[in-house]
């Protein structure tokens, strides 16, 4: 009897599905894919911080440094760069700028962006500045909150309060925007 | 196809489908994929509103209520799983393996030439030319990228030369990274 290849269509028995893959917080990728992103040692400090026991698996791996020399002579052979790009977005430093916009001749909105980098949902923060300021509160745009009144100086305080993983040196002040 | 799509730019409406297009996607879908027969429904419940996102350069996504990334078209073209989708339901859709040397390159981007396909690290399974594959890698448990084949898996082991499955959607691509629609 031939062994059944791996290839094979349609549902594995023993498997229950939806299959729940481990994605890396570093690179999004499935963590056995990692190795290939460039930025490999991030990957491997979210792995060590987050699945400590996926970490060591891969310790083993590359201490295990045969066969690197195969590939690279196989990568020579093939022609082009192959190389990913990284990701554009969560490259940055995550932060957090908040700045004051006039609105009309007398009053000024506080203008918050940065707070999806941490991955906070920008409603609910929204929500939250309007409870807190008793003042309109909303979403404006791609990682944007305008809250109407001037409380950027507030916001120091506010912000490492309710969300303490971000640190008031992680919040920048942008100053007074014109319109 | 996914190279430079970028949701911010790329997405221009989101429609609610009628229950009536909704059957029929469902359908179309288990025409495509008998094999999802059985496993439809908890990807697609019946009672969910189905959505469509329409995109740009004529690409189209659905999506469930949840705003999950489900099946993606191009003008009209076969529904084709997201990555994301299959990586929960790896069993629909017929695999070639590439050699590890590939790895590299299919995450790049590129098209997946014959001989990854064909070298000893490599497994194909027989798939007539234009069905939509995963492609799957040598000593890695899941798909790293989703496409058509350009020859036949026959053709791909005689001509061993060139092209033989067009990357269509791959990990980290502008689609891999767009977020759930809300
Ligand atoms: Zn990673």
């Amino acid at each position: 009897m031939t062994e059944v290849s791996r290839l094979t269509i349609g549902p594995k028995p023993g498997i229950n599905y939806p299959v729940d893959v481990l994605y890396c917080g570093n690179c999004s990728m499935p963590i056995e894919y990692c190795e290939y992103y460039p930025e490999y040692e991030k990957c491997k400090q979210w792995l060590e911080r987050n699945l400590p026991s996926e970490f060591e698996k891969i310790k083993i791996c590359d201490d295990n440094t045969e066969g690197a020399g195969d590939e690279e002579k196989k990568r020579q052979k093939r022609g082009g760069k192959g190389m990913m790009k990284t990701k554009k977005k969560e490259d940055g430093p995550k932060q957090i700028c908040v700045s004051r916009a006039p609105r009309g001749k007398k009053k000024s909105v506080t203008v918050v962006t940065g707070m999806s980098s941490f991955g906070i949902d920008l409603k609910v923060a929204a929500k939250f500045f309007g409870t807190k300021f008793a003042c309109g509160s909303s979403v404006t745009g791609d990682d944007e909150i305008v809250i109407q009144g001037d409380v950027k100086d507030d916001l120091f305080d506010v912000i490492p309060e309710k969300w303490p993983e971000i640190d008031e040196d992680l919040i920048e002040d942008l100053g007074d925007q014109k319109r | 196809m996914f190279k430079k799509f970028d949701e911010k730019e790329s997405v221009s409406t989101i429609l609610q489908l009628k229950s009536s297009i909704q059957k029929g996607i469902r359908s179309k879908l288990l025409d495509l994929y008998p094999n999802l027969d059985g496993y439809l429904d908890a990807i697609l419940p019946k009672k969910d509103a189905m959505r469509i996102v329409k995109c740009h350069d004529h690409i189209e996504i659905i999506i469930n209520s949840g705003g999950d990334l489900l099946f993606f078209r191009h003008r009209e073209g076969a529904w084709i799983p997201t990555l994301k989708l299959l990586h929960k339901y790896p069993f629909f859709l017929p695999m070639e393996q590439v050699d590890k040397g590939a790895i590299r390159f299919v995450l790049s981007g590129a098209n997946i030439m014959c001989p990854g396909l064909t070298s000893p690290g490599a497994e194909m399974i027989e798939a007539p030319k234009g069905t939509i594959v995963a492609v799957m890698a040598e000593g890695k448990q899941h798909a790293l990228a989703i496409g058509v084949t350009a020859l036949s898996t026959n053709d791909i082991s005689k001509i061993n030369k060139g092209v033989g499955i067009e990357n269509i959607h791959y990990l980290n691509d502008g689609l891999w990274q767009m977020k759930p629609v809300k």
